[in-house]
C-alpha cells in the first residue's frame, strides 16, 4: 500500500498529502431503463493503491461496473463508497469535486478532436477551474504547469499545441492519460484503454498505467479483454460474467481455465495478445 | 412441370388511393366558391393579357436610369441582411446548446426552447416584418428584428441537429473529470460544433439578403420600398433593373461562400 | 515558465501564433460595427423595445377577438390552397427538368441552360416573381399560386438534379446496356432510386410554400396574409393576435403531418405478410 510520491511526479508545488483511494462496493444492482440488468448484487473491496484488472466478455457488466465508480451511471440498489465518500448519494457540486479527483480513460480516447492537446489535458482541471476562467479560455499557471507536467510524464510534450486529431490512436490515449493524470487523482479507472490499440502501442499504454501505479501510489481499475494483459499488468483481478463476480484473485497465477469458466466459453485466439 | 409464382405484391391500389386523394384536393383548391376559383383566374387572363404582355415586355427594356436611386436602399438592404446575421449568430450559439441533447441534459428544458423556436418558425419573415413595423414604425428596425427571429430558428434547429449527430465521448471524459455543463459545452462541444455553425450562418446571410429585400414592402427598409414605389406604377422596366441589381449581388455573395466553405474546411 | 522547464524531461514548444485568425476576427468584427452604425436606427431607444414589445403582445393576445375565426379559418384555406396548386405545378414542371439537368441524362448544354435557370428563379424573392406575374393575372389567387409554382421550380429543379446525382450508376448502367432509351433508363433504374427522395422534397417544398402563401396575401393576392395587412394596418390588435394564432397552429400541423408522412416514406413501410390472405 505505497503511498510516497516521487519528487519528479505530477504533483507541482504542493507534494500530495493524503493516500489514495480505496473502492468499496457493497451489494450493488444496476438495472437500465431498458430492462437489462447490467450487475446483480455485486460487491467488490479494492485497497488503496492496488492495481486490478477486470475481465470478462461484453455484456458482462465490465463498462457498468466502473462507471458505477465515479457515478456515470447510477446504481439501482446498495452503495458505492470511494476514499470513503458515499458515490451513490454524491449529487452536484460534491460529485464534481468527487470526480475531479478519479481520473478516467476511454477505450474510444474521447478527446475533442478539433481542439489542442493541451487543452484536452487542461479539461482534467475542470473541477477545480471557475466558470469565467473556463468561458474565456484562460487557466491559471498552475494549472497550466500542471498540464505541462502530465504531458511531460507520458513524453508527447512536444505535441501540446497540435489539434487533438491530428495525433495518431496511442498518441490519443497518452494525452488521455494526461488528462487523467492531470487532476492529480487518487483513482484512477481505465475501461478498455488498449482495445483501439495495436500491439507494441497498447504495451506501452499498460506500461504508462502501470508506472503510475507503482510511481505514484494511484489505485488503478483496468478493464481488459485481452488475458495476457490483464494477467502481467494487475497485482489483482476480477472476473465478471452477466453481471456477477466469478473471480477474485491474483492476476499471475489466473489459468486459462479460470478464464474459461469466466468467459463462459473456451479460449480464442483474439483474447491474447499474443 | 409448371412452375407456381409467389403471388404479385399489390401495391397499386395505394398508390392508385394517393394519386386519387391528390387529384381531389387540388380538384377542391381549384374550384370556384369552395377553392380559389382557378377558372376565374384563367379568365381574367384570357381578357388581360394583352395589356399584361405590353407590361412585361417592358421588363425587357431596362430603365437604367434608376440605378442611382436603388444604390443607397441596396446598400442598406445589405446592412440590414449583415446586422440580422451578426446579432442571431450571437443569440443562436447558446440556444443551439440548450437545444441539443448531448449538451443540454433537461429534456424539459430542451422541450420548452424547441417548442418555442418551433412557433417562431411557423411565422413566415414578412409576416413578422408586417406586424413589427406597426409595433415599432417603419424602417430598418423592424426588418432587422423580423430577419432575427427567422434566422435563429433556422440555425439552432440545424446546428442542434448536427450536435446531437455528432459523438459524445469528450462530452463524457468531461464530465467523469468533473465538470459542469457549462464547461463541458463551452470547452468541447464548442470547437465541434463550429463546422455547422458557419456553414448555417453563410447560408443566413445570404437567405437575408434576399428576404430584406423585399422587407420594405411593408415599411420594413432596404429596396422594398423602393420596389413598392415601382410597382404601383407598373415601372416594369425600372424593376426590371432593381431585379438584375439583386441578382447580382446574390451571385457575388453565393460564390464569395462557396469559396469560404471551401478554404474553412 | 523557466522554474517548469527545469522540473520537466523535455522543453515546452512554443505556442504557434495565428495571426492571421485574428485579424479575421478583427475585420468582421470592425464590418459588423460599422454596419450598425451606418444603419439609420435609434440605437440609444432600443431599450424600450422589449416593453413596448411586451405591451403589444399583451394587446394582441390577452383577449383575442374570437368572432374573426371563422373568416381567419376560411382565409387560411384559401391560402393553403394556392400553396397545394403551387407546388403541384411546381413538381408537374421541375420533375423531369430536374431530371434532365442532371450529369449524365440530358445533354451538357441543356443542363446548362436549366440549372442557369433554376438559380435565377431561386435567387428572385417570390414576391417579386409574383408582382410581375400579376400583370398578366391581376390581384387573384392564380397569382400567387402561379408565383409560388414558379419559385418551386428554381428550388425542386435544384434539389431534382442533386438527387440524381447522388445515385450510383450501375442501375441506369444496366438498363443502357440491355439496350434501353433514355425514357426507359429514367423509368425502370433511375425513378425508383429516386423516388423517396423525390416525394420527400414535393413535401418540404409545401410546408414552403405554405408559408410563402401567407406572405404573398400582403400584396392582395388574397388569402391570410390579405386579412392581416388590413387588420394590421387598422392596429385591431386582438384580431390580429387570431390571425397569428391561426397561421402558428395551422402552420404546425401541416408541418407535423408533413414531416410525418417524410419519415415514413424515408423508412420504408413496414413489409406485409404476402403468403397470408
Amino acid at each position: 500500500m505505497s503511498t510516497e510520491r516521487s519528487n519528479a511526479g505530477v504533483g507541482g508545488s504542493t507534494p500530495p498529502a493524503s493516500a489514495p483511494w480505496s473502492v468499496a462496493i457493497d451489494d450493488v444492482t444496476v438495472r437500465y431503463r431498458n430492462g437489462v440488468t447490467a450487475l446483480k448484487g455485486v460487491s467488490l473491496d479494492i485497497a488503496g493503491g492496488e492495481m486490478v484488472s477486470i475481465v470478462g466478455l461484453s455484456g458482462s457488466g465490465k463498462s457498468t461496473l466502473i462507471r458505477t465508480i465515479n457515478g456515470l451511471v447510477p446504481v439501482t440498489s446498495g452503495t458505492v463508497t470511494v476514499g470513503g465518500v458515499r458515490v451513490d448519494l454524491a449529487r452536484g457540486r460534491d460529485l464534481r469535486r468527487l470526480r475531479g479527483e478519479i481520473g478516467m480513460i476511454f477505450q474510444s480516447f474521447n478527446l475533442a478532436g478539433r481542439t489542442s492537446v493541451l487543452n484536452n489535458v487542461l479539461v482534467g482541471r475542470f473541477s477545480r477551474t471557475s466558470w469565467w476562467r473556463s468561458l474565456l479560455g484562460a487557466p491559471t499557471p498552475h494549472d497550466r504547469e500542471l498540464a505541462f507536467e502530465a504531458l511531460d510524464r507520458v513524453g508527447i510534450l512536444a505535441k501540446a499545441w497540435t489539434r487533438a486529431d491530428a495525433l495518431s490512436g496511442g498518441q490519443q490515449q497518452r494525452v488521455a492519460i494526461a488528462r487523467a493524470l492531470a487532476q492529480e487523482p487518487r483513482l484512477m479507472l481505465a475501461d478498455e484503454p488498449v482495445a483501439s490499440l495495436d500491439p507494441p502501442t497498447a504495451i506501452a499504454v499498460m506500461n504508462d498505467l502501470q508506472r503510475i501505479n507503482r510511481d505514484l501510489g494511484i489505485t488503478v481499475l483496468t478493464n481488459l479483454h485481452l488475458m495476457d494483459l490483464a494477467r502481467r499488468y494487475a497485482t489483482r483481478m476480477i472476473g465478471l460474467r452477466a453481471g456477477e463476480i466469478v473471480y477474485d484473485g491474483p492476476a499471475a497465477s489466473a489459468t486459462d481455465a479460470d478464464f474459461e469458466e469466466i468467459y463462459g466459453r473456451p479460449i480464442e485466439r483474439d483474447d491474447v495478445l499474443g | 412441370m409448371t412452375v407456381a409464382p409467389p403471388p404479385r405484391p399489390r401495391t397499386w391500389p395505394r398508390t392508385l388511393a394517393v394519386w386519387a386523394v391528390v387529384a381531389v384536393i387540388t380538384a377542391i383548391a381549384a374550384s370556384p366558391l369552395i377553392g380559389i376559383d382557378l377558372g376565374a383566374g384563367f379568365g381574367a387572363i384570357g381578357k388581360n393579357w394583352q395589356n399584361g404582355v405590353t407590361k412585361l415586355v417592358e421588363l425587357f427594356q431596362l430603365d437604367w436610369r434608376i440605378l442611382p436611386r436603388t444604390l443607397p436602399p441596396l446598400l442598406q438592404t445589405i446592412e440590414m441582411a449583415v446586422a440580422g446575421t451578426a446579432v442571431s449568430a450571437l443569440l443562436a450559439i447558446p440556444l443551439s446548446l440548450w437545444s441539443a441533447r448531448l449538451t443540454n441534459p433537461w429534456a424539459p428544458a430542451r422541450g420548452i426552447v424547441r417548442f418555442v423556436l418551433n412557433i417562431v418558425r411557423a411565422i413566415p419573415d414578412l409576416l413578422y416584418a408586417a406586424i413589427l413595423v406597426a409595433m415599432v414604425g417603419v424602417g430598418a428596425l423592424p426588418g432587422i428584428l423580423a430577419l432575427i427571429l427567422l434566422d435563429v430558428a433556422i440555425i439552432v434547429k440545424l446546428v442542434a441537429e448536427a450536435i446531437d449527430a455528432g459523438s459524445d465521448g469528450a462530452l463524457e471524459a468531461g464530465r467523469a473529470a468533473g465538470g459542469t455543463q457549462f464547461q463541458i459545452n463551452r470547452t468541447l462541444a464548442l470547437p465541434d460544433m463550429w463546422p455547422a455553425f458557419t456553414s448555417q450562418t453563410l447560408y443566413v446571410l445570404e437567405l437575408n439578403v434576399r428576404v430584406s429585400a423585399v422587407l420594405g414592402l411593408v415599411g420594413a427598409g432596404g429596396l422594398g420600398l423602393l420596389i413598392d414605389e415601382v410597382r404601383t406604377f407598373f415601372h416594369y422596366d425600372q424593376l426590371a433593373v432593381i431585379i438584375l441589381e439583386l441578382l447580382a449581388v446574390i451571385v457575388i455573395l453565393e460564390l464569395g461562400s462557396s469559396w469560404l466553405r471551401r478554404r474553412l474546411t | 515558465m523557466s522554474a517548469v522547464n527545469a522540473r520537466l524531461g523535455s522543453v515546452v514548444p512554443p505556442r504557434p501564433r495565428h495571426w492571421w485568425r485574428w485579424i479575421v476576427a478583427l475585420v468582421l468584427a470592425a464590418v459588423v460595427v460599422a454596419v450598425f452604425l451606418a444603419l439609420p436606427v435609434a440605437w440609444n431607444r432600443l431599450g424600450d423595445l422589449p416593453g413596448e414589445i411586451v405591451h403589444y403582445l399583451w394587446l394582441m393576445f390577452s383577449s383575442p377577438d374570437w368572432s374573426k375565426l371563422p373568416e381567419a379559418l376560411w382565409q387560411t384555406w384559401r391560402s393553403v390552397a394556392m400553396a397545394w396548386i403551387g407546388t403541384v405545378l411546381s413538381i408537374i414542371v421541375a420533375t423531369p427538368l430536374g431530371i434532365l439537368a442532371a450529369r449524365g441524362v440530358g445533354p451538357r448544354w441543356l443542363q446548362i441552360v436549366l440549372r442557369v435557370v433554376f438559380g435565377v428563379v431561386r435567387a428572385v424573392p417570390e414576391i417579386i416573381i409574383a408582382i410581375i406575374i400579376l400583370s398578366v393575372t391581376g390581384l387573384t389567387p392564380l397569382t400567387g399560386a402561379l408565383a409560388i409554382g414558379v419559385s418551386g421550380v428554381g428550388t425542386l429543379g435544384k434539389w431534382g438534379y442533386e438527387a440524381v446525382e447522388t445515385v450510383p450508376g450501375g442501375a441506369v448502367e444496366a438498363v443502357r446496356a440491355s439496350g434501353g432509351r433514355l425514357t426507359d433508363e429514367i423509368r425502370w433504374a433511375l425513378w425508383p432510386a429516386v423516388a423517396p427522395a423525390f416525394l420527400s422534397f414535393w413535401l418540404y417544398r409545401f410546408e414552403i410554400s405554405v408559408r410563402a402563401s401567407a406572405v404573398l396575401g400582403l400584396i392582395g393576392v388574397g388569402g391570410i396574409g390579405d386579412m392581416l395587412t388590413s387588420y394590421t394596418q387598422y392596429r385591431e390588435w386582438a384580431t390580429v393576435g387570431v390571425l397569428v394564432l391561426v397561421v402558428v397552429v395551422v402552420t404546425m400541423a401541416l408541418d407535423a403531418l408533413s414531416g410525418a408522412v417524410r419519415r415514413r416514406i424515408m423508412e420504408g413501410s413496414p413489409i406485409r405478410d404476402l403468403a397470408g390472405q
